[in-house]
């Protein structure tokens, strides 16, 4: 389910069957190696949403959580965790992080919570190519995802 | 002088007269025409259909084949890719099921249950369906697979929408 009303009233009818969200992770920075910056954001932004097409009936695909790169590692983690709260509390158990920056793939507090993936440069690829990249990697996610949920029997 | 002013004027109101009533005629007859050819309109945004994969290619164990459409979301549009699951059935007919699950619309897989080697599986909620896409009793989704509209043209194979069994 996408981030709109429309789905949010399938979301409401359906609150059993839900129990994920997905959250892609974007940093931003103007100035110095832009270029870079926004390609940590594009793929994993990419890969989510089509993580959220195959498994529409039972993730919720989040708005992007954005930081300044400038922001420090203590800050941008506590929003995290907030989110990661917040949504527990509320019947959402599992999240998931979708982050191509290097910066996260070693932090304790968020492991369990992240999926880091390589920042791939989709610019200068041919469609068919592009769409086998993707689509290698949203697989892995949906390995990971559904890993989760071995444990979690929902709506039975 | 004030002779020419009083034409000007009404001209003027003429002119002002002609184009409200013109715009209101146009409001009132734009949605009439647009009634009668509606159908037209519509059968042109009907979904074309896309040539997906080379008739020979297709065998009796289903194999997912994705294809491009144009879609509008609401005034956005945009190509997605659709996935199809394609087999050849007992009589040899190409069958091409929709992999959107009935139940919450999450994407199934061919044989992906170990338990259940025929049947598509859904990884929500455990959905399963037969290989020709009906849903199991007992697992969430309420109805069949979806089943594309399909066309073979020059050894090729065209599927156009899915509509329901
Ligand atoms: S979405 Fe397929 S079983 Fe629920």
């Amino acid at each position: 389910m996408k981030w709109r009303s429309e789905d949010m009233d399938l979301y409401l009818q359906s609150t059993e069957y839900v129990d994920t969200a997905i959250v892609p992770l974007i940093p931003i920075a103007w100035g110095n190696q832009l270029k870079h910056t926004v390609l940590k954001g594009e793929f994993p932004l990419i890969v989510s949403e089509e993580l959220e097409r195959q498994l529409k009936g039972r993730v919720v695909l989040f708005p992007t959580l954005s930081y300044l790169t400038s922001e420090s590692d203590v800050d941008i983690i506590s929003r995290l965790l907030a989110l990661k709260d917040e949504l527990s509390e509320n019947g959402i158990p599992h999240i998931v992080f979708v982050s191509s920056d290097a910066r996260w793939s070693d932090v304790d507090e968020l492991r369990a919570d992240l999926i880091n993936i390589p920042p791939v440069p989709l610019e200068h690829m041919e469609d068919e190519y592009r769409r086998d990249v993707i689509g290698e990697q949203v697989k892995h996610l949906l390995q990971i995802v559904t890993k989760k949920w071995q444990n979690t029997k929902l709506g039975e | 002088m004030a002779k020419k002013d009083d034409v000007s004027r009404r001209q003027f109101l003429n002119y002002t007269l002609t184009g409200v009533g013109g715009f209101m005629a146009a409001g009132m007859l734009l949605p009439m025409v647009r009634f009668a050819i509606d159908p037209i309109m519509k059968e042109g945004a009907k979904q074309d259909m896309v040539p997906v994969v080379e008739v020979s290619k297709v065998t009796e164990k289903p194999q997912r084949f994705t294809f491009e459409i144009e879609q509008k979301d609401g005034w956005y549009e945009s190509k997605v890719t659709q996935a199809a699951w394609v087999y050849k059935d007992k009589n040899g007919d190409i069958v091409a099921l929709s992999p959107i699950c009935k139940h919450l619309g999450c994407t199934v897989d061919w044989a992906a249950s170990p338990a259940h080697p025929n049947q598509f599986y859904c990884p929500c909620h455990g959905g399963r369906y037969e290989k020709d896409g009906t849903n199991i009793k007992g697992t969430p989704p309420l109805a069949p697979l979806d089943v594309y509209k399909k066309e073979v043209k020059d050894g090729k194979l065209y599927l156009g929408q899915a509509v329901p069994q």
